[in-house]
């Protein structure tokens, strides 16, 4: 079959240049061609090194040492595996005040919280069971759920009966209550900045300020501020008749003033995520509604919140995983004080190592890792992914 | 040129960007009224602290510990004597911080985005299929090397060494019987999980490999920690970014003659700029700030500026307010200008599309 | 505009046996294809038949799971495109949009090395054939959609390749821009001689472009032939259908006792006596309508629409529904009954079942 259409093909001349790329012949040609088949492996393989011996090496390292007992020898180290009594120390030993709290007699309202909290949670497993079973699916929730009850026993046990509750429960203070009130107020600030405001970059601009100050500066800064006889606020102290009191000696003083410094560097992060999520909400969504004669409210209710929700609950997941890490702001402004009323885990850590005990440094370390991970990937799987089967 | 166009955004000026005038007048007065009172108190709050430390860095010893003065040549006198005796006497310590700090920053910055923007770039595009098996042997064969080193005391070398080659021979002979692999989203899932990790957790083996490889208290450990640290956000936010872009593009490139690198850095790397200022701009503050690692890992000669802040609580002295007020306003300076250049960026919502559910 | 200077060496194209799935879906079945050198080749099917992934296999941007390509003398079934000497204009244009109309152009040479003064002759020359010499110093977003075609177009050119490969180029364009860029395509093809293999789901721009048209369905190829043969000659059911704007009128019946018998219609037919189903396709313009009872079948007037060079009579017979040209002085009313007449060589009988064509079956006029 020849082509019988117009413009039919002709032989032609051969072209002056080459056309195609010819195969490769010089040493540095092929090198690149070899790289270049290899492309996959160069990409990657930098980041994978790296994480795996900064970030996998010293976490079995970590590991190796929190069931090991560390002492410093002249010249070196002397190891020697003593199983899981550092953990035990935590747990149930000598060193539980100070990871767990204090318990002492508990009570009536405890022990009412810590059934009430029970019996949700068995329900809550019991309706998983019926709905739908997968093994695995069963067995985290069965760890989500123990450890569920294992922080309101601890709450119930500390906080509610009036005991001191130790680092673990600081840094869930730290992280819920941190959270919380910065996602309240991240929120408000994004929804009001994403309105019709005139100097609206201004704000994004100046609300954005705090991400970019060094926690350590923050501490000190707040610090300073706190002071009830020289700081700022020291009239208004004096005026309510707190002239000398010390916030410092206050647990509960002394904890809200670490979230407060807290909040101030990390609301921006909320805020300015959320208010890209605001302003990628289509107009169209807005208008249309308005037009039907929603007031702001419902708008609010019916459209923004429903569209920012994914992105919301990213953020918090970020948020959390960053909370839990806290550890400059206590260490600066209260060095943990009043006793170990402001002490987060990280910060436990920190002056168990300090101290040289290493093995107990690093049992707590893990135990940090091991609540953030099964709270994160609890957030994760029961909000996030419910989220994702129910659209 | 449209209002909406790039040029013309790019055009106005900064007083123009940060101030435009929008149609407003939409709300009610009473709405307006509240909205913006709320908006201006919390500029108070945001502003208020920054502010005090600026005005104690200009305070007198006396004016810091009498009591509370606010505005300058009004309550008290200011005084350049801790800027004097932070930049003129002891210049030294403070320049060497600040070099210090911008060299581990920018170069922990710079290697952070490129490598995990490189491992970004592949995840997205390049089908990877690791063994499972492979994998836990790996994980197995570190962790006898671990406790060999630990608890009998070998040499790490020798240790690592021995660990690595048995790996290489098991991995070489087995791979073939390993069936199950993993993908490109579990690779990505790992790598960004890195930043649950508590330092706490990983910063004491990481002190004592730079002890034992002679590295502590230098740059290089600390641009490589902070290079690692920040990683999993630079993969995770460059990720989307790769994902977002036409394969045509990078196909046709292909055609065209270019390898995967070219391609890359021609065609790939320049589409991301949004997405790299952003996710650069967030790790070099984050590289810029960093306290804990530094405080184990750097001591004297690789001190960075959050050291330099808290060497200010001088122990018997008591606190030096006014020179500590001076080393976070000089911190602050660069990054605040920073972050005004890169403003646009920020703004356009560049960090939501890896927050998107 | 035919310089010499910018004339390829056109290298044939074989195809044989080619195959490529995705899962359990065969998007590719055994395509045998030989493009001759020079020869513009068009690639017609609807969407998803996998005419687009033959065409990428050939650039080398998937993996052939089985068969062979063939360019000239070449095996390249496996070499990565780089190598491959053909030039590919995407269906989006991939214009790199962080660089200007000349550095887009120029990118292939500088992929290869070539130097800048050198590389600014040629792109001066490739814009010109392309009328973009205005436009060099500026960015793709600031030219209309045309221009980015022409761009994506110089980008192929200038590399003088082997092989043309287009996807759907023009199918990004409005109507009016896609008649006139198809003149141009077709001169420039002409002027270059380089062989092309064009992919489209538009039948007309496949009839207008082609030297031959391939027509693929469901990744196997129905039937190759000059745009001509293809539409005169359908192989089979699917490619009958497919041709032709309106597309060809279908009655189903069977074959019976040498008598093709329909809904209210029963035509004597020579050549095959018994069929069982049996399809009776005709083509809008073959057909005419004639007063009830003078054609070979009676209807009824559905509409008629005045297109103003023709008048599109849509009959209705049975539900089922026949559109024929008539001149575009033609008056009907709807609702009136008529006649169908066509000629004896204008009816197609095809197997129902398999689709395939009997062709040495005709329906006889009475």
């Amino acid at each position: 079959m020849t082509p019988q259409n117009s413009g039919a093909p002709v032989t032609r001349p051969e072209p002056d240049a080459p056309a195609g790329l010819a195969a490769p012949t010089s040493h540095r040609a092929r090198l690149s061609e070899w790289i270049d088949r290899r492309a996959g492996t160069f990409f990657i393989m930098p980041a994978v090194v790296m994480i795996l011996i900064f970030s996998i090496f010293p976490l079995v390292a970590s590991l190796v040492m929190s069931v090991s007992r560390i002492r410093l020898r002249a010249g070196g180290y002397k190891v020697s595996f003593v199983g899981t009594k550092n953990f035990e120390k935590q747990l149930f030993g000598s060193e539980q005040f100070h990871f767990l709290g204090t318990f002492r007699e508990i009570s009536l309202l405890g022990w009412v919280v810590m059934v009430l909290a029970a019996l949700v949670l068995v329900w809550w497993l019991y309706r998983y069971v019926r709905s739908q079973f997968w093994w695995l699916g069963f067995i985290g929730r069965l760890i989500t759920a123990n450890l569920a009850f294992a922080i309101v026993a601890l709450a119930a046990t500390t906080l509610l009966s009036g005991n001191n509750f130790g680092t673990l429960g600081t840094t869930l203070f730290y992280v819920f209550v941190g959270c919380s009130i910065q996602f309240i107020i991240g929120l408000g600030l994004a929804l009001l900045c994403s309105q019709q405001i005139r100097g609206r970059n201004f704000f994004r601009v100046v609300f954005f300020i705090p991400l970019m100050v060094t926690p350590i500066g923050i501490g000190y800064a707040f610090r300073m501020l706190a002071d009830t006889t020289k700081g700022p606020f020291s009239i208004v102290w004096q005026w309510v008749g707190l002239g000398d009191f010390a916030w410092s000696t206050s647990a509960w003083a002394a904890r809200s003033f670490i979230i407060i410094g807290d909040s101030w560097q990390w609301i921006p992060f909320i805020f300015v995520i959320l208010l890209a999520a605001c302003e990628n909400i289509p107009r169209d969504f807005v208008e249309a509604a308005e037009v039907d004669g929603a007031s702001q409210r419902q708008i609010f209710l019916e459209i923004t919140w429903p569209q920012i929700l994914p992105v919301a609950v990213t953020v918090m997941l970020i948020r959390m995983i960053e909370a839990f890490k806290i550890v400059d702001l206590p260490n600066i402004m209260t060095s943990g004080g009043p006793g170990i009323a402001t002490e987060s885990m990280s910060l436990h850590s920190l002056f168990a190592w300090r101290s040289l005990d290493l093995g107990q440094s690093a049992a707590i370390s893990y135990l940090l890792l091991f609540v953030t991970v099964v709270v994160c990937v609890s957030f994760f799987n029961i909000i996030v992914l419910q989220r994702v089967r129910q659209t | 040129m449209t209002k909406s166009s790039p040029d013309y955004q790019a055009n106005q000026s900064l007083y123009a960007r940060l101030f435009e005038p929008q149609v407003i007048g939409k709300m009610p007065v009473g709405t307006q009224i509240l909205v913006y009172s709320a908006l201006v108190i919390w500029t108070l709050f945001v502003l208020f602290p920054i502010y005090w430390v600026l005005i104690t860095s200009f305070k007198d010893i006396a004016d810091v510990n009498g009591g509370p003065y606010f505005l300058p040549w009004i309550d008290f006198t200011p005084s350049l004597h801790a800027w004097k005796e932070l930049f003129v006497v002891d210049y030294e310590d403070t320049l060497t911080a600040y070099m210090n700090s911008i060299i581990i920053a920018l170069a922990s910055t710079l290697l952070c985005s490129m490598i995990g923007s490189m491992a970004a770039y592949a995840l997205a595009r390049i089908e990877y299929k690791p063994k499972f098996g492979t994998i836990a042997l790996f994980v197995v064969s570190m962790i006898l090397a671990s406790i060999a080193v630990g608890s009998y005391g070998i040499d790490w070398k020798i240790a690592v060494a021995v660990a690595l080659a048995i790996f290489a021979l098991m991995a070489r002979g087995l791979s073939r019987r390993f069936t199950r692999s993993v993908g490109n989203g579990d690779i990505l899932f790992w790598m960004i999980s890195q930043r649950i990790l508590p330092p706490v957790v990983v910063v004491v083996p990481i002190y004592m490999m730079f002890q034992q490889l002679h590295l502590l208290d230098t740059h290089i450990a600390l641009i490589l920690t902070y290079t690692v640290v920040n990683l999993p956000i630079v993969v995770w936010l460059m990720y989307d970014f790769f994902v977002s872009i036409p394969k045509d593009l990078e196909e046709s490139a292909q055609l065209d003659g270019a390898t995967r690198f070219t391609t890359f850095w021609e065609i790939v790397l320049p589409m991301a700029r949004p997405g790299l200022a952003a996710t650069t701009l967030l790790v070099m503050i984050l590289a810029w700030n960093e306290y804990l690692l530094a405080l184990f890992i750097s001591t004297s000669n690789a001190q960075t500026m959050p050291i330099l802040v808290a060497a200010m609580n001088a122990g018997e002295r008591g606190i030096l307010w006014w020179s500590m007020s001076v080393v976070i306003i000089v911190m602050i300076i660069p990054v605040v200008a920073m972050a005004i250049v890169l403003q646009r960026f920020i703004s356009k919502g560049v960090l939501l599309g890896a927050v998107k559910g | 505009m035919s310089n010499t200077k910018t004339v390829s060496t056109a290298k044939g194209l074989v195809i044989k046996d080619l195959n490529k799935s995705y899962g359990s879906v065969h998007v590719v079945k055994d395509l045998n294809l030989d493009v001759l050198p020079g020869e513009f080749l068009v690639l017609l099917g609807p969407s998803g038949c996998g005419k687009t992934t033959a065409l990428r296999m050939v650039a080398g941007l998937e993996e052939v799971q089985s068969g062979s390509i063939t360019l000239g003398d070449t095996d390249v079934t496996t070499m990565p495109p780089k190598y491959r000497d053909v030039a590919m204009v995407f269906q989006s244009y991939a214009l790199y949009p962080h660089k200007t109309v000349a550095e887009n152009i120029g990118f292939p040479l500088k992929m290869r090395g070539i130097g800048v003064t050198e590389r600014e002759q040629a792109v001066r020359e490739a814009a010109q054939q392309v009328h973009l010499e205005t436009l060099l110093e500026r960015y793709p977003r600031q030219l209309s959609g045309g221009q980015r075609q022409r761009v994506a177009l110089a980008r192929a050119i200038i590399r003088r390749p082997a092989v043309f490969l287009m996807d759907e180029p023009l199918s990004n364009l409005d109507a009016q821009l896609r008649g006139f860029m198809r003149a141009e395509l077709k001169h420039m093809q002409h002027a270059l001689g380089v062989t092309t293999l064009y992919v489209t789901h538009d039948q007309i721009e496949a009839m207008t472009l082609a030297h031959r048209v391939a027509i693929i369905n469901d990744g196997a190829l129905q039937q190759l032939g000059t745009p001509r043969e293809v539409y005169n000659d359908p192989a089979n059911l699917f490619v009958a259908g497919f041709m032709g704007s309106p597309p060809m009128n279908f009655i189903q019946g069977e074959i019976e006792n040498s008598r093709f018998q329909g809904a209210g219609i029963d035509l004597a037919v020579t050549g095959v006596a018994d069929n069982g189903k049996t399809t009776l396709g005709f083509r809008p313009e073959d057909a005419e309508v004639v007063d009830a009872g003078q054609g070979l079948f009676d209807a009824i007037v559905y509409a008629a629409e005045m297109t103003g060079e023709q008048t599109l009579v849509t009959i209705e017979l049975d539900e089922t529904y026949f559109v024929i040209k008539m001149p575009k002085d033609f008056e009907t009313d709807i609702g009136s009954q008529v006649g169908v007449r066509f000629a004896a060589e204008h009816g197609y009988l095809f197997n129902t079942g398999s689709g395939t064509r009997l062709r040495n079956c005709a329906v006889v006029m009475v």
